[in-house]
Protein backbone atom coordinates (compact mmCIF):
# COMPACT_ATOMS: atom_id res chain seq x y z
CA UNK A 1 0.00 0.00 0.00
CA UNK A 2 1.14 3.37 -0.71
CA UNK A 3 2.91 5.55 1.85
CA UNK A 4 -0.13 8.35 1.09
CA UNK A 5 -3.14 6.19 1.38
CA UNK A 6 -1.68 4.69 4.70
CA UNK A 7 -1.20 7.73 6.00
CA UNK A 8 -4.68 8.82 5.07
CA UNK A 9 -5.82 5.78 6.53
CA UNK A 10 -3.66 6.51 9.93
CA UNK A 11 -5.79 10.09 10.30
CA UNK A 12 -8.84 7.78 10.45
CA UNK A 13 -7.90 5.44 12.64
CA UNK A 14 -5.90 7.40 15.15
CA UNK A 15 -9.00 9.00 16.02
CA UNK A 16 -10.34 5.67 18.03
CA UNK A 17 -7.70 6.35 20.46
CA UNK A 18 -8.40 7.17 24.12
CA UNK A 19 -6.40 10.46 25.33
CA UNK A 20 -4.15 8.90 26.96
CA UNK A 21 -2.81 7.17 24.11
CA UNK A 22 -2.97 9.29 21.69
CA UNK A 23 -0.92 11.63 23.20
CA UNK A 24 1.63 8.75 23.18
CA UNK A 25 1.27 7.82 20.16
CA UNK A 26 0.78 11.18 18.35
CA UNK A 27 4.53 12.20 19.92
CA UNK A 28 5.28 9.06 18.76
CA UNK A 29 4.57 9.37 14.87
CA UNK A 30 5.63 12.95 14.77
CA UNK A 31 8.69 12.03 16.08
CA UNK A 32 9.40 8.71 13.71
CA UNK A 33 8.46 10.94 11.00
CA UNK A 34 11.10 14.00 11.60
CA UNK A 35 13.45 11.04 10.39
CA UNK A 36 12.62 12.26 6.74
CA UNK A 37 15.83 10.37 5.89
CA UNK A 38 14.62 6.94 6.48
CA UNK A 39 12.12 5.59 3.42
CA UNK A 40 8.94 6.99 4.13
CA UNK A 41 6.85 3.52 3.03
CA UNK A 42 8.71 1.40 5.76
CA UNK A 43 8.18 4.65 8.22
CA UNK A 44 4.15 4.23 7.43
CA UNK A 45 3.94 0.76 7.60
CA UNK A 46 5.54 0.17 10.97
CA UNK A 47 3.37 3.51 12.69
CA UNK A 48 0.49 1.75 11.29
CA UNK A 49 1.17 -1.88 13.00
CA UNK A 50 1.97 0.42 15.86
CA UNK A 51 -1.23 1.35 15.86
CA UNK A 52 -3.50 -1.25 14.93
CA UNK A 53 -1.42 -3.20 17.71
CA UNK A 54 -2.13 -0.10 20.54
CA UNK A 55 -5.92 -0.14 19.37
CA UNK A 56 -6.24 -4.27 19.80
CA UNK A 57 -4.24 -3.46 23.31
CA UNK A 58 -6.54 -0.52 24.01
CA UNK A 59 -9.27 -2.96 23.29
CA UNK A 60 -8.37 -4.96 26.03
CA UNK A 61 -7.30 -2.44 28.33
CA UNK A 62 -4.17 -1.92 27.66
CA UNK A 63 -2.47 1.46 28.28
CA UNK A 64 0.45 3.03 25.87
CA UNK A 65 3.01 2.84 28.40
CA UNK A 66 2.28 -0.81 28.78
CA UNK A 67 3.06 -1.45 24.95
CA UNK A 68 6.01 0.63 24.21
CA UNK A 69 7.54 0.55 27.20
CA UNK A 70 8.01 3.45 30.31
CA UNK A 71 10.49 5.50 27.54
CA UNK A 72 8.90 6.00 24.41
CA UNK A 73 11.96 7.87 22.47
CA UNK A 74 14.01 5.19 23.30
CA UNK A 75 11.75 2.52 22.30
CA UNK A 76 11.02 4.89 18.90
CA UNK A 77 14.75 5.22 18.45
CA UNK A 78 14.83 1.31 18.61
CA UNK A 79 12.37 1.21 15.87
CA UNK A 80 14.18 4.26 13.88
CA UNK A 81 17.44 2.82 14.13
CA UNK A 82 15.93 -0.26 12.23
CA UNK A 83 14.17 1.23 9.54
CA UNK A 84 16.18 1.60 5.87
CA UNK A 85 17.51 4.77 5.22
CA UNK A 86 15.75 6.41 1.92
CA UNK A 87 17.58 5.50 -1.46
CA UNK A 88 20.16 8.11 -2.33
CA UNK A 89 18.74 8.87 -5.95
CA UNK A 90 15.43 9.74 -3.99
CA UNK A 91 17.18 11.80 -1.91
CA UNK A 92 18.87 13.67 -4.62
CA UNK A 93 15.27 14.34 -6.18
CA UNK A 94 13.58 15.47 -3.10
CA UNK A 95 16.91 17.57 -1.98
CA UNK A 96 15.95 19.32 -5.80
CA UNK A 97 12.17 19.30 -5.43
CA UNK A 98 12.79 21.18 -2.10
CA UNK A 99 14.86 23.89 -4.19
CA UNK A 100 13.27 24.12 -6.75
CA UNK A 101 9.46 24.55 -4.84
CA UNK A 102 11.69 27.47 -2.88
CA UNK A 103 12.82 29.08 -6.05
CA UNK A 104 9.80 28.94 -7.55
CA UNK A 105 7.79 30.42 -4.36
CA UNK A 106 10.80 33.48 -3.86
CA UNK A 107 10.84 34.32 -8.13
CA UNK A 108 7.36 34.36 -8.13
CA UNK A 109 6.66 36.57 -4.95
CA UNK A 110 9.28 38.57 -6.20
CA UNK A 111 7.44 39.48 -9.84
CA UNK A 112 4.21 39.42 -8.43
CA UNK A 113 4.93 42.56 -5.60
CA UNK A 114 7.13 44.27 -8.17
CA UNK A 115 5.02 43.90 -11.28
CA UNK A 116 1.52 44.58 -8.49
CA UNK A 117 3.97 48.22 -7.42
CA UNK A 118 4.62 49.15 -10.97
CA UNK A 119 1.18 48.57 -12.32
CA UNK A 120 -0.90 49.13 -9.63
CA UNK A 121 0.54 52.21 -8.27
CA UNK A 122 3.37 53.43 -10.83
CA UNK A 123 6.28 52.85 -8.48
CA UNK A 124 9.44 51.21 -9.62
CA UNK A 125 10.51 49.96 -12.95
CA UNK A 126 9.38 48.00 -15.31
CA UNK A 127 11.99 46.40 -16.24
CA UNK A 128 15.09 45.73 -13.97
CA UNK A 129 18.54 44.71 -14.42
CA UNK A 130 19.84 41.79 -12.77
CA UNK A 131 22.89 40.05 -12.24
CA UNK A 132 23.67 36.60 -13.01
CA UNK A 133 26.84 36.32 -10.73
CA UNK A 134 24.65 38.02 -8.23
CA UNK A 135 21.59 36.18 -8.99
CA UNK A 136 23.55 32.69 -8.66
CA UNK A 137 25.38 33.60 -5.25
CA UNK A 138 22.26 35.23 -3.84
CA UNK A 139 20.13 31.78 -5.05
CA UNK A 140 22.92 29.81 -3.53
CA UNK A 141 23.33 31.76 -0.12
CA UNK A 142 19.47 31.85 0.31
CA UNK A 143 19.20 27.95 0.06
CA UNK A 144 21.79 27.01 2.29
CA UNK A 145 19.93 29.85 4.71
CA UNK A 146 16.87 27.85 4.25
CA UNK A 147 18.30 24.56 4.60
CA UNK A 148 20.33 25.45 8.17
CA UNK A 149 16.89 26.92 9.13
CA UNK A 150 15.10 23.62 8.37
CA UNK A 151 18.03 21.38 9.79
CA UNK A 152 17.67 23.35 12.90
CA UNK A 153 13.72 23.02 13.30
CA UNK A 154 14.08 19.56 12.71
CA UNK A 155 16.78 19.31 15.45
CA UNK A 156 14.90 20.97 17.89
CA UNK A 157 11.46 19.42 17.06
CA UNK A 158 13.21 15.73 17.92
CA UNK A 159 14.36 17.16 20.74
CA UNK A 160 11.16 18.20 21.89
CA UNK A 161 9.67 15.46 21.18
CA UNK A 162 8.01 13.43 24.52
CA UNK A 163 8.75 16.70 26.37
CA UNK A 164 6.26 19.04 28.10
CA UNK A 165 6.99 22.90 26.94
CA UNK A 166 5.52 25.22 27.38
CA UNK A 167 3.66 26.49 24.15
CA UNK A 168 4.12 30.07 24.75
CA UNK A 169 7.85 30.26 25.44
CA UNK A 170 8.42 27.84 22.36
CA UNK A 171 5.99 30.05 19.39
CA UNK A 172 8.58 33.12 20.64
CA UNK A 173 11.67 30.88 20.31
CA UNK A 174 10.22 29.65 17.00
CA UNK A 175 9.45 33.22 15.69
CA UNK A 176 13.04 34.41 16.51
CA UNK A 177 15.09 31.40 15.55
CA UNK A 178 13.21 30.32 12.68
CA UNK A 179 11.61 33.88 11.63
CA UNK A 180 13.43 36.78 12.60
CA UNK A 181 16.80 34.92 11.92
CA UNK A 182 16.82 33.95 8.47
CA UNK A 183 14.94 36.96 7.11
CA UNK A 184 17.42 39.41 8.53
CA UNK A 185 20.25 37.20 7.16
CA UNK A 186 18.17 37.19 3.81
CA UNK A 187 17.89 40.81 4.38
CA UNK A 188 21.50 41.91 4.90
CA UNK A 189 22.56 39.71 2.00
CA UNK A 190 21.08 41.54 -0.51
CA UNK A 191 22.33 44.95 0.95
CA UNK A 192 26.29 43.59 0.84
CA UNK A 193 25.87 41.64 -2.09
CA UNK A 194 28.36 43.34 -4.64
CA UNK A 195 26.51 43.68 -8.25
CA UNK A 196 28.90 40.97 -10.69
CA UNK A 197 28.90 39.32 -13.33
CA UNK A 198 26.88 39.40 -16.86
CA UNK A 199 23.67 42.10 -16.62
CA UNK A 200 20.12 40.97 -18.39
CA UNK A 201 17.48 43.70 -18.42
CA UNK A 202 14.26 41.88 -18.28
CA UNK A 203 10.55 42.74 -17.74
CA UNK A 204 9.02 42.30 -13.70
CA UNK A 205 6.48 40.27 -14.75
CA UNK A 206 9.04 37.56 -16.56
CA UNK A 207 9.60 36.48 -13.13
CA UNK A 208 6.47 34.96 -12.97
CA UNK A 209 7.03 33.07 -15.90
CA UNK A 210 10.34 32.37 -14.84
CA UNK A 211 8.81 30.45 -11.45
CA UNK A 212 6.74 28.71 -13.05
CA UNK A 213 9.51 27.12 -14.97
CA UNK A 214 10.73 26.35 -11.36
CA UNK A 215 7.65 24.90 -10.51
CA UNK A 216 7.63 22.72 -13.48
CA UNK A 217 10.79 21.37 -12.43
CA UNK A 218 10.04 21.01 -8.79
CA UNK A 219 6.99 18.98 -9.23
CA UNK A 220 9.08 16.74 -11.74
CA UNK A 221 11.35 15.70 -9.11
CA UNK A 222 8.14 15.38 -6.81
CA UNK A 223 6.23 12.79 -9.06
CA UNK A 224 9.70 10.89 -9.87
CA UNK A 225 10.94 10.58 -6.66
CA UNK B 1 25.03 -8.54 34.61
CA UNK B 2 25.80 -5.91 32.17
CA UNK B 3 22.91 -4.49 30.69
CA UNK B 4 23.87 -4.83 27.22
CA UNK B 5 25.10 -7.80 27.09
CA UNK B 6 21.78 -9.17 29.09
CA UNK B 7 19.56 -7.51 25.83
CA UNK B 8 21.73 -8.62 23.26
CA UNK B 9 21.43 -12.32 25.47
CA UNK B 10 17.37 -11.36 25.26
CA UNK B 11 16.77 -9.98 21.87
CA UNK B 12 19.00 -13.10 20.34
CA UNK B 13 16.68 -15.41 21.76
CA UNK B 14 13.46 -13.28 21.46
CA UNK B 15 14.59 -13.50 17.79
CA UNK B 16 14.69 -17.26 17.52
CA UNK B 17 11.36 -17.54 19.61
CA UNK B 18 9.49 -15.22 17.14
CA UNK B 19 10.77 -17.07 14.15
CA UNK B 20 9.80 -19.96 15.63
CA UNK B 21 6.55 -18.90 15.98
CA UNK B 22 6.29 -17.60 12.77
CA UNK B 23 7.40 -21.09 11.45
CA UNK B 24 4.38 -22.32 12.49
CA UNK B 25 1.78 -20.15 10.44
CA UNK B 26 1.51 -16.72 9.20
CA UNK B 27 0.72 -14.03 12.18
CA UNK B 28 0.29 -10.40 12.45
CA UNK B 29 2.35 -8.55 15.35
CA UNK B 30 -0.24 -8.00 17.75
CA UNK B 31 -1.13 -11.85 17.91
CA UNK B 32 2.37 -12.85 17.83
CA UNK B 33 2.93 -10.71 21.24
CA UNK B 34 0.19 -12.33 22.97
CA UNK B 35 1.69 -15.82 21.79
CA UNK B 36 4.85 -15.07 22.97
CA UNK B 37 2.90 -14.09 26.54
CA UNK B 38 0.92 -17.25 26.73
CA UNK B 39 4.26 -19.34 26.10
CA UNK B 40 5.52 -17.24 29.64
CA UNK B 41 7.95 -15.33 27.46
CA UNK B 42 7.72 -11.92 29.67
CA UNK B 43 8.52 -8.95 27.39
CA UNK B 44 6.65 -5.60 27.04
CA UNK B 45 4.60 -5.91 23.76
CA UNK B 46 6.21 -3.24 21.87
CA UNK B 47 9.61 -4.92 21.80
CA UNK B 48 8.55 -7.97 18.95
CA UNK B 49 8.62 -4.80 16.48
CA UNK B 50 12.11 -4.26 16.21
CA UNK B 51 13.09 -7.69 16.02
CA UNK B 52 10.02 -7.81 13.28
CA UNK B 53 11.59 -5.18 11.08
CA UNK B 54 15.76 -6.55 11.51
CA UNK B 55 14.17 -9.90 10.82
CA UNK B 56 12.94 -8.34 7.30
CA UNK B 57 15.88 -6.27 6.47
CA UNK B 58 17.70 -9.93 6.66
CA UNK B 59 14.93 -11.11 4.56
CA UNK B 60 14.48 -13.70 7.11
CA UNK B 61 10.44 -12.73 7.09
CA UNK B 62 8.49 -11.17 4.90
CA UNK B 63 5.40 -9.25 6.12
CA UNK B 64 1.84 -8.98 3.97
CA UNK B 65 -0.92 -6.95 3.99
CA UNK B 66 -4.18 -9.17 4.40
CA UNK B 67 -7.52 -8.54 5.35
CA UNK B 68 -8.05 -10.27 8.72
CA UNK B 69 -11.05 -12.16 9.46
CA UNK B 70 -12.62 -9.42 11.75
CA UNK B 71 -11.41 -5.98 11.28
CA UNK B 72 -8.64 -4.33 9.27
CA UNK B 73 -5.88 -5.41 6.96
CA UNK B 74 -3.35 -6.45 8.79
CA UNK B 75 0.57 -6.87 7.84
CA UNK B 76 0.99 -10.78 8.29
CA UNK B 77 4.47 -12.69 8.34
CA UNK B 78 5.84 -15.24 7.24
CA UNK B 79 9.08 -17.34 7.03
CA UNK B 80 11.10 -17.08 3.52
CA UNK B 81 13.72 -19.67 2.88
CA UNK B 82 16.45 -17.65 4.46
CA UNK B 83 14.31 -17.89 7.61
CA UNK B 84 13.87 -21.55 7.97
CA UNK B 85 17.79 -22.16 7.71
CA UNK B 86 18.12 -19.37 10.44
CA UNK B 87 15.47 -21.05 12.43
CA UNK B 88 17.37 -24.23 12.51
CA UNK B 89 20.50 -23.09 12.82
CA UNK B 90 19.20 -21.22 16.57
CA UNK B 91 17.37 -25.03 17.27
CA UNK B 92 21.13 -26.14 17.05
CA UNK B 93 22.74 -23.23 18.78
CA UNK B 94 19.83 -23.37 21.52
CA UNK B 95 20.27 -27.36 21.78
CA UNK B 96 24.21 -26.76 21.77
CA UNK B 97 23.97 -24.38 25.07
CA UNK B 98 20.85 -25.25 27.15
CA UNK B 99 22.10 -28.51 28.10
CA UNK B 100 25.80 -27.11 29.31
CA UNK B 101 23.98 -24.53 30.87
CA UNK B 102 21.69 -26.47 32.71
CA UNK B 103 24.00 -28.57 34.32
CA UNK B 104 25.86 -25.85 35.13
CA UNK B 105 23.51 -24.04 37.23
CA UNK B 106 22.84 -27.35 38.73
CA UNK B 107 25.86 -27.88 39.97
CA UNK B 108 26.19 -24.43 41.16
CA UNK B 109 23.38 -25.03 43.83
Amino acid sequence: MDASVLIEQNNQKRKLLNEENKKVYEEMLLYVRLFFNKSEQESEEILMELLDHLLDAQGEGKSAKEVFGDDPRQYANEIIGELPKMITPKRVKVGLMAIFYFLAVTTFLNGVVHSILYFGFGKGDQEKIYYIGTLALEAITSIIIVFVAMYAIFAYLKWSCFKDINKVLESVLFGFCFGALPFGLFLTMFIIMPDFGMSVQIPVYWLIGISIVFYVLATYFKKTS
Amino acid sequence: MNLAIRSQLLKGILEGCILAIISKESIYGYELAMKLQSQGIDVSEGSIYPILLRLQKEELIKGKMKKSPHGPNRKYYHLTDQGKTALTEFKTQWNGLKTPVDQLLKGEE
